[in-house]
């Protein structure tokens, strides 16, 4: 199953670098959707089927926190999987997002981290778990 | 205290530069990284248990380098996504440092990071000295790194 992917972050450095860490990922990718703060995403989220979002926590005009409230009460993006991406580091912070029903993945991460957080929040079982890495050996992080 | 932040300032740098710049940090600087040229400089300023800035200055042409490495591109991007790029690594970097310092639980809120004219001064209040700052080697430039506490951790 190919994931639509929404990535939300007001950096647009990070969006290519998570990106291109999702496709490094070996996650099967459909339509990868952009938005550089939570009100654009929305828009994004209304207009299309998003399988996924990467959300940031600190944006300008909506932030990811604000942005996983709204997702949540309307009935028709209530059950969208969400992986925070953040460099937030404080364990109750951490804890706060995951108690919203969302994974959490701390910058910097390797594609591998990323595969796992996403199989984990959308229940895609992982075709390759008996053939080789997703990222063919390599530690890099991003 | 001051020895303690500055050798966790430089972890953090030096773990950032590798894994998200794909570049390999050194602590000892040779005479070309040096006596390098600050080209652009940016900061993060953070409040919590307490309050004060992250300055991050690039040095000798390594933040064009970076910020293509960072996105996986083959020629450096425009100077707007090279400031981005920059902004990006002075907020990992701060991220992954203070609750280093702080404790795991602690909480704080970065503003979101910005450019700094090269006039600009560094610290968040005049005069205030740097708590921490570290050097840190990145091919043939590098990146300084000041820390301003407002209020001093105690031991």
């Amino acid at each position: 199953m190919a994931l639509n992917v929404l990535v939300v972050d007001d950096s647009a450095v990070m969006r290519a670098i998570v990106i291109k860490t999702l496709h490094l990922s070996g996650v099967a990718l459909g339509q990868i959707y952009e938005a550089k703060d939570g009100e654009e995403a929305l828009r994004v989220l209304d207009e299309n089927w998003v399988d996924l979002a990467l959300i940031d926590i600190n944006m300008p005009v909506l932030d990811g926190m604000d942005m996983i409230d709204k997702v949540r009460q309307n009935p028709e993006t209530a059950d969208l999987s969400i992986i925070v991406v953040s460099t937030e580091s404080s364990e109750t912070r951490i804890e706060n997002v995951q108690r919203k029903g969302v994974a959490f993945v701390h910058k910097p991460f390797t594609p591998e981290t990323l595969r796992q957080a996403i199989l984990r929040a959308t229940g895609v079982i992982d075709e390759r778990q008996d053939h080789k890495s997703p990222v063919s050996g390599s530690g890099f992080d991003f | 205290m001051n020895d303690k932040i500055t050798k966790a300032l430089y972890r953090a740098a030096a773990l950032t530069f590798e894994e998200l710049g794909f570049m390999f940090p050194s602590s000892e600087l040779d005479p070309l990284q040096k006596y390098a040229s600050v080209d652009a400089q940016g900061c993060v300023d953070f409040e919590g248990p307490y309050a004060g800035r992250l300055v991050v200055r690039m040095c000798g042409g390594v933040l064009p380098v970076l910020a293509a490495n960072m996105m996986g591109e083959l020629e450096p991007p425009g100077q707007k996504l090279q400031s981005d790029a920059l902004g990006e690594i002075a907020n990992i970097i701060c991220g992954n440092l203070l609750p280093s310092l702080a404790g795991a639980r602690q909480v704080f809120q970065l503003k979101t990071p910005r450019p700094m004219p090269q006039d600009e001064p560094l610290p968040p209040v005049a005069s205030l000295k740097p708590t921490a700052e570290v050097q840190v080697g990145l091919e043939e430039g590098r990146a300084d790194l000041l820390l301003y506490l407002i209020d001093l951790p105690q031991e």
